[in-house]
């Protein structure tokens, strides 16, 4: 058998780069390629297996595949007895091939591009107005055939991929080509396979978009142009490529790159409000919100790159590795086991594997995880082929498909397996070079010397692959435990052996032995050189011994994993393997800061079941057994605190790259995984409004959510809350801080034009629709449908009282100013955030019916607050205003109670006026004070307990309840931080011991976790690549 | 007529544009404050206490009975009426004086270019009229070590007083240490590089080897003073260093840092060494207690700086320093404006295990010491400054601290500046 497999060596030594039509330089030489290959394990498709089978190609196709069928005549036979076939693999994540256009200059910077931004695209042609939407980009058009690229892609199996060039937002179309050797008019297979869509912008220098948000507003708004250029097609005067590439792709699957497991949940939102259907590439972290990915129903490309381990010498260094990084590390390989388990459909990549070498050896991980040979099969056949609607002609071995299998000497899922050939449309690629090779086993070394003849009392040991064998010579006599090191070089056919013996050994001549020579039949044979000097043959002959064995038992055993901890929600530290759960609760006997009536029940109780507040008063009695008791007393129940103006918990703040942005929401950014939301769980802060920042006059729509700790990002959300979004004026808006700026507006005289021009085009858009809606079926038909806009759609729901504004704001001038503009176009502001000023212009303020969010004490940081003063809530208070504390910071928001605390030393409020700073005002500025915000009965049971005052330095939150589930207790935050360090120790012990070597090994290093601020704006770029 | 719209016109710009009080005279009377429940800066509490002070210096201190009064007939008598009577509190690092709006480049004064900046002091740029310092007294905080900013070696501070008609009035200890930001080993990734990971500081060993350089250099040049001809004024700087005259500030954060840099002043013979920021001091007890090295902790009013950290680590920390022996002031680093919170920061440390009278000590006592003024001021000792702050409630906790009288060196100064002046302007307006 293996003799025969060494002759296909000879059958197809060089390429044949020719085609049709194509003029020819020599004389035509066309091949059939028609061949039988026998007696192998064929692995029809990924459930299917055929012992002993027969499997026909020609011409590159599959002419037959079965057990017992006639192999036409003549055609050359493989036996392939005890060999594997398998269907090749596919891959639909790469940029396999793609030629890049030419890079953009990257030699403005970030902070010229802030100071003078790119507002359109610089692309010639009638194509987006944004760089980052270029559908019509065909990958196909820029395909060059990569030797190198698709040589190592076969060596791990595969025989095809889809390739497009991974730019932008919406990247064009991609490509199928197999991997066969030839030249880009024989390897399409098709030429537009799929549609690639991503949230990052790529090598736009445009400043639209700067954040994530900006990214998926603008992937939407596209979409929806798409849908508005067809329906009015031949209406409209305008021409737009890009637009009609989208209509001209739509069938294709469209294929979708995200960054971690929250954007997979992003891309499945997303999906549903533009109505596609998105196959999404994740990052192999996808176990870790499974439940979550489960509910979307997406099909999954997924990549098997799993993370190196870190050196973990050093004890105080090893503080800087996250627990999130330490346990996906241990975790990572089970992802495909978690896919499999939740009956999700999913490809691999082979994307983001730095060394490819790597793809086999993680899929076998896999494979010892937990995952089934044949699901992880069918992610590498049958389902891309599938999800490209190409399952007709490739992913299985089946007649008329293509020829792309690859034969190895054994089952794939086998590390010692070896992949032979690798057939890509019926052509024959080199992998291994067989079998016939292996070196590995022990053999005699016999010496010809002139005066030492015929040694025999050497063993040659060779081990490790065929490419990269290593060798030592050992001595046969048992009293002799002779070990030598010794080099053996194989430079393909010429094979190099070298070692030194020293003195003393009985028989042998001492001295430095340089051997050259060949491998034939068992055997290793040549001549060398004896301490440089005499010219030696030699010969080394393979015997049978069973020497090897106990090594290759020893290799096998190293590799079983034990104990692989447990998936945490959420996914860093402090999360917890089971999400909290509701229960009847009675609160006894604790100090109720109701903030109802007199706002203070000196002793009472509270009866908490299904999440809500049932019952408040003076020793409630009850007679159930199932409920859990809390003592409160001498302790202090409270409303849970709610922060007006937080930035925590999110994947960036800003899209400040134009003056309005009302079309960005921060819902799309929020980051259920942040350590902060348990921190100020655990200062009492049970509700926030994660606003955008103030880069710009009009900014995103806000997220209002509850820290239900554990839960994925839309589960935050709080339920039929109102919407509202985030206006700024000022400094930050005429970007003060920059040396110079081109963008509009420069002065608060620009930023009051920014709003009555916004507006303006909001009541034009309305009445454009309005006017559109009331034309009669058939008026319809001629007329030009008018185009969905969400920015103005943001714009025309404040107008209409469905979105209310929280806008940031410090002098009394400009706070007045939008008050003004607001009662032109007949609505109201609801809150002034910040409003440092507030006090100067609060009967005003109170009139108009604005309320007001502020800092207590914050002054002085930019000359905008030069004027601010704490005693600033208390005197808005005074005036009528409702009136809030907030933080903007995510430490600060954890002391939310000392800084309402604050207003008692600045402005002498009451302490029930105080506490309502930061619970029950900030939920009526929410529109939320029917639900939250009190001790009320019918209300969310969100409650701290404290076992101080709650307005001094010296009081601690003992328990926080939200919706009535107790998300923070002291107690359980003793055995939580217990059980940080006990993870942490096991997995660093683990990692102690695995078998990387040091050179293998990442080095741990801080990782960044910024705090965002209103002002913070900044560019977002691809961060895919590892 | 005229001449009374320019009076009114007179008195009302007066208003508007003194927002910062107008310095007192000194102290001309003896004055005793009793009736008080004295907490005198170095752990003891007169539950019913008093205090005198005369000429700016405390006379008597303590337990208080109706008798005491009648040998005091010449004092000024001030019942407190169970008030509390507290040390002027000492904010060891800030830039008061040195900036007003931080985001204008014109009004600030506390990074000079270059970084080996040893002759650089703050002692004439501080500027008592500056609107901040009326926010800091309000709430207790008397005196401040004014410390450059910048790079490396950064230059001089000097102990200032919050009052003073100019800064010569106001000092209080003049170019008492020379400040050292230790160069960083890594350095947070840039925000917009999208990256998360922290970037080594290739540069660190040729920084450090720069200090090295200079303390070889300005020691040799101590050693042959005298005998050189030609003045040089940033090696010159370091003699009272040498002298054991001026302390050495070192800026630094991370165990490396703290273990570097004080190995390195300590091979250089310099071991009058106080560790400012420390706030990895968690992880580096061992080599703190080891060298006996004061801290000046960082702002406790911060998150951890890693996510598996107990959430109330910085919170705790000046508890688990403590609890080793460790002598530990606070600082309330960060933004100057917010600076002025300082009390609170030791009233979070009493929540998180300081005793009280510990807590205090914290932001007066132990401050004074490591500032190396506990001789004059830091506590209610007889003999030292009369710098006394008198509070209605608990001076550590926001709820109770109402501060009523402050006196420095026994002037009783004017708590209000413009902040108060608007909020009276406004009341009266919404009270109509």
């Amino acid at each position: 058998m293996r003799y025969i497999l060494s002759l296909l060596l000879f059958i197809s030594p060089f390429l044949t780069f020719s085609q049709e039509g194509f003029p020819l330089n020599g004389v035509e030489d066309v091949r059939d390629n028609h061949y039988a290959f026998t007696n192998a394990n064929i692995i029809v498709d990924y459930n299917t297996k055929i012992e002993n089978g027969t499997l026909i190609i020609k011409n590159g196709i599959i002419t037959n595949v079965g057990k017992d069928i006639t192999i036409p005549e003549g055609i050359r036979k493989f036996d392939l007895s005890g060999n594997y076939i398998y269907p090749s693999f596919i891959d639909l994540y790469t940029n396999y091939a793609i030629v890049e256009n030419k890079s953009r200059s990257s030699s403005s910077g970030w902070m010229s591009s802030y100071n003078n931004p790119q507002m359109l695209s610089n692309k010639d042609g009638a194509f987006s107005w944004n760089e980052s939407i270029r559908p019509e980009y065909n990958s196909v058009e820029n395909i060059k055939f990569d030797q190198k690229k698709s040589n190592d892609l076969r060596k791990e199996g595969f025989g095809s991929v889809v390739s497009h060039n991974m730019d932008g937002i919406m990247r064009g179309t991609g490509t199928f080509v197999s991997l066969a050797n030839d030249v880009e008019q024989n390897i399409i297979l098709r030429e537009k396979a799929s549609n690639h869509f991503s949230f990052m912008k790529g090598s736009s220098r445009q400043r639209y978009p700067s954040s994530l948000m900006g990214a998926v507003a603008l992937m939407k708004q596209s979409f929806f142009d798409a849908e508005w250029y067809k329906a009015n097609s031949g209406k409209l005067s305008q021409t737009n490529l890009s637009l009609s590439s989208i209509n001209d792709n739509k069938g294709l699957p469209k294929i979708i790159e995200v960054s971690d497991k929250l954007r997979v949940l992003l891309a499945q939102k997303i999906e549903k409000e533009v109505g596609v259907k998105f196959l999404i590439k994740g990052q192999g972290d996808e176990y870790q919100r499974i439940i979550e990915i489960k509910e979307g129903n997406s099909d999954l490309i997924i990549p098997i790159n799993y993370p190196k381990p870190y050196n973990v010498d050093d004890p105080f260094k090893n503080k800087d590795i996250l627990l999130s990084q330490l346990k996906h590390w241990e975790m990572a390989p089970s992802n495909p086991y978690f896919l499999e388990k939740n009956g999700i459909n999913f490809s691999i990549t082979s994307h983001g594997i730095k060394n490819l070498s790597d793809f086999r050896k993680n899929l076998i991980k896999s494979h010892e995880r937990g995952a089934s040979k044949s699901t992880l099969l069918k992610a590498l056949t049958y389902n891309p082929s599938k999800f490209i609607n190409m399952d007709h002609k490739i992913g299985s071995l089946k007649e008329s498909f293509i020829a792309n299998f690859f034969i190895s000497d054994g089952d794939i899922f086998s590390r010692e397996t070896k992949i032979l050939s690798n057939w890509a449309q019926g052509k024959w690629h080199r992998v291994a070079d067989s079998n016939i090779n292996d070196y590995e086993g022990n053999y005699s070394l016999v010496f010809d010397t002139e005066d030492n003849k015929k040694i025999a009392s050497l063993i040659l040991n060779v081990t490790g692959s065929k490419d990269n064998p290593s060798a030592s010579i050992l001595s046969v006599s048992k009293s002799d435990s002779l070990r030598i090191k010794t080099k053996i070089i194989v430079d393909d056919e010429n094979i190099n052996i070298s070692f030194n013996i020293p003195k003393g050994k009985s028989g042998i001549t001492s001295g430095e032995y340089k051997l050259s020579g060949y491998f034939s039949k068992d055997r290793f044979l040549g001549k060398g050189t004896l301490n440089n000097f005499d010219w030696i043959d030699w010969v080394a002959t393979k015997n049978d011994s069973q020497l090897m064995d106990q090594d290759t038992n020893k290799k096998q055993n190293i590799k079983k994993d034990i104990g692989i901890g447990k998936v945490i929600y959420p996914f860093v530290e402090y999360g917890t393997e089971t999400l909290k759960s509701q229960q009847k609760i009675l609160i006894r006997g604790a100090k109720l800061w109701t903030l109802e009536g007199d706002g203070i029940i000196e002793k009472g109780d509270v009866l908490i079941e299904n999440g809500k507040i049932v019952d408040v008063g003076e020793e409630i009695s009850i007679n159930e057994k199932n409920i859990k008791i809390i003592d409160g007393n001498g302790m202090h129940l409270t409303p849970g605190i709610i922060d007006e103006h937080s930035h925590i918990a999110l994947f960036g703040v800003n899209e400040g790259s134009q003056s309005n942005t009302a079309e960005v929401r921060i819902k799309d950014v929020v980051n259920s995984e942040d350590v902060n939301i348990y921190r100020q769980l655990a200062g009492g802060v049970t509700t926030s409004q994660l606003l955008h920042g103030s880069a710009n006059a009009i900014g995103g729509q806000s997220a209002i959510v509850k820290f239900r700790w554990g839960s994925s990002p839309e589960d935050m959300i709080i339920e039929e809350a109102d919407e509202y979004i985030k206006f700024a004026l000022g400094e930050n808006v005429k970007r003060s801080r920059a040396p110079s700026s081109t963008r509009f507006p420069d002065t608060r005289m620009g930023v009051e034009q920014v709003y009555i021009d916004a507006f303006n085009r909001a009541r034009i858009y309305e009445n454009k629709w309005k006017k559109y809606n009331s034309l009669t079926k058939k008026e319809k038909l001629s007329a030009i449908i008018p185009r969905k806009d969400i920015e103005l759609d943001a714009l025309s729901q404040i107008l209409n009282g469905k979105m209310h504004i929280t806008c940031h704001s410090y002098v009394q001038s400009e706070i007045n100013m939008l008050m003004k503009v607001a009662e032109k176009f007949d609505f109201k502001v609801n809150t002034f955030t910040h409003i440092l000023e507030g006090y100067k212009v609060a009967d005003i303020m109170a009139r108009h019916g604005a309320g007001a969010g502020s800092f207590s004490d914050w002054w002085a940081y930019k000359n905008e607050v030069k004027e601010a003063i704490p005693y600033n809530a208390a005197l808005m208070s005074q005036a009528g205003v409702v009136t809030s504390i907030n933080s903007d910071s995510r430490e600060m928001a954890r002391r939310l109670n000392q800084e309402a605390g604050k207003s008692i030393k600045y402005g002498n409020m009451s302490e029930v006026e105080a506490m309502k700073l930061v619970t029950l005002n900030p939920a009526k500025l929410l529109n939320l004070d029917h639900r939250i915000g009190s001790i009320k009965i019918g209300k969310d049971a969100d409650l701290v307990l404290w076992n101080d005052n709650p307005l001094s330095i010296y009081s601690k939150p003992l328990k926080t309840l939200v919706d009535g589930k107790i998300y923070y207790d002291i107690e359980e935050d003793e055995i939580l931080r217990e059980e940080i360090k006990r993870e942490r120790a096991r997995i660093i012990s683990k990692m102690k011991n695995s078998n990387t070597p040091m050179g293998g090994r990442r080095k741990p290093i801080k990782t960044a976790h910024f705090e965002l601020h209103c002002e913070d704006e900044y560019d977002y770029q691809s961060t895919s690549e590892n | 007529m005229n001449k009374i719209y320019f009076l009114i016109f007179f008195f009302i710009s007066q208003i508007i544009f003194s927002q910062v009080p107008e310095p007192v005279s000194e102290q001309d009377k003896a004055i005793i404050l009793y009736n008080a429940e004295v907490h005198v800066g170095d752990g003891t509490i007169f539950k019913n206490g008093y205090v005198c002070f005369d000429s700016g210096k405390i006379t008597h201190v303590g337990d208080f009975d109706d008798l005491i009064l009648s040998d005091f007939q010449d004092h000024l008598q001030i019942d407190l009426n169970k008030k509390l009577i507290y040390p002027g509190l000492i904010l060891p690092i800030s830039k008061v004086g040195l900036e007003e709006i931080s985001a204008i480049r014109a009004t600030l004064d506390h990074t000079e270019i270059g970084d080996i900046n040893s002759n650089i002091r703050t002692l004439t740029s501080y500027n008592t009229d500056s609107e901040m310092i009326p926010t800091f007294r309000y709430n207790g905080i008397l005196l401040s070590q004014v410390a450059p900013d910048g790079d490396l070696i950064t230059g001089n501070s000097s102990v200032m007083m919050m009052e003073g008609w100019n800064w010569e009035d106001a000092a209080y200890k003049v170019d008492n240490g020379i400040h050292v930001k230790w160069p960083r080993k890594t350095y947070p990734p840039s925000r917009w590089s999208g990256s998360t990971e922290f970037r080594v500081n290739s540069n660190y060993k040729s920084t450090v080897d720069k200090i090295h350089k200079f303390l070889i250099d300005s020691r040799s040049y101590y050693n042959r003073r005298g005998s050189i001809d030609e003045n040089n004024l940033k090696l010159e700087a370091m003699s009272d260093v040498f002298s054991g005259k001026k302390k050495v500030y070192i800026h630094a954060n991370s165990r490396e840092q703290i273990i570097e840099s004080v190995q390195t002043f300590k091979r250089h013979g310099i071991n009058d060494l106080v560790i400012v920021g420390a706030n990895d001091a968690y992880y580096t007890i061992d080599f703190i207690k080891e060298n006996n090295l004061p801290i000046l902790l960082n702002n406790i009013h911060r998150t951890p700086s890693r996510n598996h950290e107990d959430i109330d680590l910085p919170y705790k920390l000046p508890y688990l320093l403590y609890k080793e022996g460790v002598l530990v002031g606070l600082t309330a680093s960060g933004s100057l404006h917010s600076q002025r919170n300082l009390p609170f920061l030791a009233g979070t440390s009493v929540a998180y295990g300081v005793p009280k009278e510990e807590a205090l000590k914290m932001i007066s006592y132990n401050t004074a010491k490591i500032l190396g003024i506990d001789d004059v001021t830091g506590s209610l000792e007889v003999g030292k400054d009369a710098n006394i702050v008198v509070s209605k409630g608990d001076i550590l906790d926001m709820r109770t601290s109402q501060i009523v009288h402050a006196f420095i060196t026994g002037r009783e100064i004017n708590l209000d500046g413009k902040q108060q002046i608007l909020y009276d302007r406004f009341k009266r307006k919404y009270s109509e």
